[in-house]
């Protein structure tokens, strides 16, 4: 079994983003460290932009499994599909990136093809003595784990940032196989009511401003959103403030929540916890304020100021309104 | 309607983060596992589990639930967590030096749910906070042959099938299951209840039923093995801004971020 093979699911055709981009960068740098061919599955539906797109970005071979059924995300669906691709493909090795259905696609795929599946990987040791190896993130982010995965077709799901897609070169090609998948014979789960995307992505923001506990109460939630708003950005919280009911789950930054990488990221009252971490570490810029100058925040920070955010956040938006010429 | 819970014992998270923060975690010999002393907990995703089995019942259905684990005789505290929450039997996969492998830890649960025979919905939590993998509900689906449903806040039963909501990045998804199902439940599902004291006293009665890998029929495949545990060091370089006050403290951050380029 030789290639390492990057799923592209559902991409738009616009171009591909965020997790796409991801797991074609991870298996670029896994293809160049075991000098295994690259390869890509793209699954949805009129996919021809982004099968182009994948070839300009190094892929040798592009399986291609496109479908009415296959439109939107359907976890039966895109697991059989993806599981057909990687079994025509021969691949060793199937790379999946950060994507909001990637908690059900690439362990399913890892159980259905029965080589092995690991998370959150920060990077991999694909040379290491005794056998393929890959290093993730455990205990929130506090520790790392090293596992080695024998059996092949293995699955990586990657942490963020583990390395960049290759750069686009225009009109390189590639070979296409076309893959046959029929849709599942029933239909086991069905969406009744879709998630409205409502306005700009938290993980598309150039700012990010984000609070957490030392807001003190949910109605100081309304500074964050404010400073925000005033810098061209959008609101963030900790998961501790989620649970507290002061913010939306759909604004929580975290492990658990968005993994956002603004330009600039300011946490207000926020500890700095590993797994809130986890969402906004490879920011640009980040800016910690918090009353106790021991918090962990301030270890990940450019700057810091160590005061309360209930006095400091006032002053930032009064600031930004005078810029802003308000 | 059987459901079952999926419950996983885990060192306190909490307890991992800060010894972590102030340098005081530490690996044991082995390499794989801690050797800093920290509280076992059942894991915060698995009580929700609980949680959401436990509201179908408030409901008015005629539930009866399973709480299943794999481990040795340490599960035992964390299975009469789940006899006192409001479980009606509790089941112990006898597995106590088996390696930290999902795969594996799946094939145990679903030998295990196979056996009880009539199983309608299985909840996990989404993801357990030791290893953060959110693999083994997956696999566990993969192998039942189960429809899967991952991050739901709210299960009810709806005719044949199950109305759950999801928490996705774009905000609340509702979709409709058919059963069996596995489900994994996220912390908007809300804080679970407290167990009962007369549930609390059933549950020192009521030992759990052990079933082994072998009876159950399980056999080794492959998986991910667990090497080495290592702690995550964090380089800290933050520039403190100094000032009078809030106010001067603010205007030098945000000449020092114009500076930046990021405003």
């Amino acid at each position: 079994m030789s290639g390492i093979i990057a799923i592209v699911t559902q991409p738009p055709a616009e171009g591909l983003t965020g997790g796409d981009l991801e797991a074609l960068g991870g298996a670029a740098a896994l293809a160049a460290e075991t000098g295994e061919p690259l390869l890509a599955a793209v699954i949805g539906h009129d996919v021809g932009d982004p099968v182009a797109e994948v070839a300009e970005r190094g892929a040798e071979r592009v399986y291609v499994a496109d479908a009415e059924h296959l439109a939107a995300f359907s976890g039966d669906a895109v697991v059989d599909a993806a599981a057909a691709i990687v079994e025509a493909s021969e691949a060793s090795t199937v790379v999946v990136g950060r994507g909001s259905n990637t908690l059900e696609l690439a362990p399913r795929l890892g159980a259905r093809l029965g080589g092995g599946c690991v998370m959150g990987v920060t990077e991999t040791r694909a040379n290491a003595e005794g056998g393929f190896a890959v290093v993730a993130s455990v205990y929130g982010g506090s520790a790392r784990a090293v596992y080695r995965l024998s059996a092949t077709p293995r699955v990586l799901g990657l942490s963020p940032g583990l390395a960049p897609a290759p750069e686009r070169e225009a009109g390189r090609g590639a070979e296409v196989v076309a893959v046959d998948v029929a849709a599942p014979a029933e239909e086991r789960v069905v969406v009744d009511q879709a998630a409205e995307a409502t306005g700009p992505r938290l993980e598309e923001a150039n700012v990010v401003v984000s609070g957490g506990r030392g807001l003190q109460s949910g109605d100081n939630f309304a500074l964050i959103r404010e400073l925000a708003a005033n810098l061209g950005g959008l609101p963030g919280a900790s998961r501790a403030i989620v649970d507290e009911g002061w913010a939306p789950s759909e604004e929580q930054v975290g492990l658990t929540g968005k993994i956002v990488s603004p330009d600039l990221y300011v946490a207000a009252g926020i500890s700095g916890a590993s797994q809130h971490m986890m969402g906004c570490s490879t920011s640009r810029v980040l800016v910690g304020i918090n009353t106790d100058r021991d918090a962990p925040i301030f270890r990940y920070a450019r700057y810091g100021i160590n005061g309360d955010a209930l006095e400091v956040l006032p002053e930032l938006i009064r600031l930004t309104r005078e810029r802003a010429g308000g | 309607m059987h459901i079952v819970i999926c419950a996983k014992q885990v060192i306190d998270p909490d307890g991992v983060n800060s010894y972590a923060l102030w340098g005081q975690l530490e690996v044991d010999e082995s390499g794989r596992a801690f050797s800093t002393e920290l509280p076992l907990i059942i894991n915060a995703y698995d009580d929700q589990a609980i949680e959401a089995a436990l509201r179908l019942r408030d409901d008015g259905h005629d539930v009866t639930i399973t709480a299943i684990s794999a481990g040795g005789e340490d599960v035992n505290q964390l299975l009469r967590h789940c006899k006192a929450m409001g479980c009606d039997e509790i089941v112990r996969v006898d597995d106590p030096d088996g390696p930290p492998d999902a795969f594996r830890t799946a094939r145990l649960l679903a030998a295990a749910i196979r056996d009880l025979g009539d199983v309608d919905l299985v909840i996990c939590g989404r993801q357990s906070s030791d290893y953060d993998q959110g693999t083994t509900p997956a696999a566990l689906a993969e192998m039942l042959g189960y429809a899967y449903v991952t991050v739901a806040f709210d299960v009810r039963v709806e005719g044949e099938r199950l109305r759950i909501k999801r928490a996705t990045p774009l905000g609340e998804e509702q979709v409709l299951a058919s059963m069996p199902t596995v489900v994994t439940v996220s912390n908007e599902l809300g804080i679970p209840r407290y167990p009962t004291g007369r549930g609390m006293i059933q549950a020192r009665r009521h030992p759990a039923t052990v079933r082994t890998p072998e009876e159950l029929g399980v056999e080794d495949g492959a998986g991910a093995e667990l090497l080495e545990l290592y702690i995550h060091e964090v380089a800290g370089e933050c520039e403190f801004i100094e000032g009078d006050d809030p106010a001067a403290q603010a205007a030098e951050l945000l000449s020092r971020l114009e500076a930046e380029g990021v405003l």
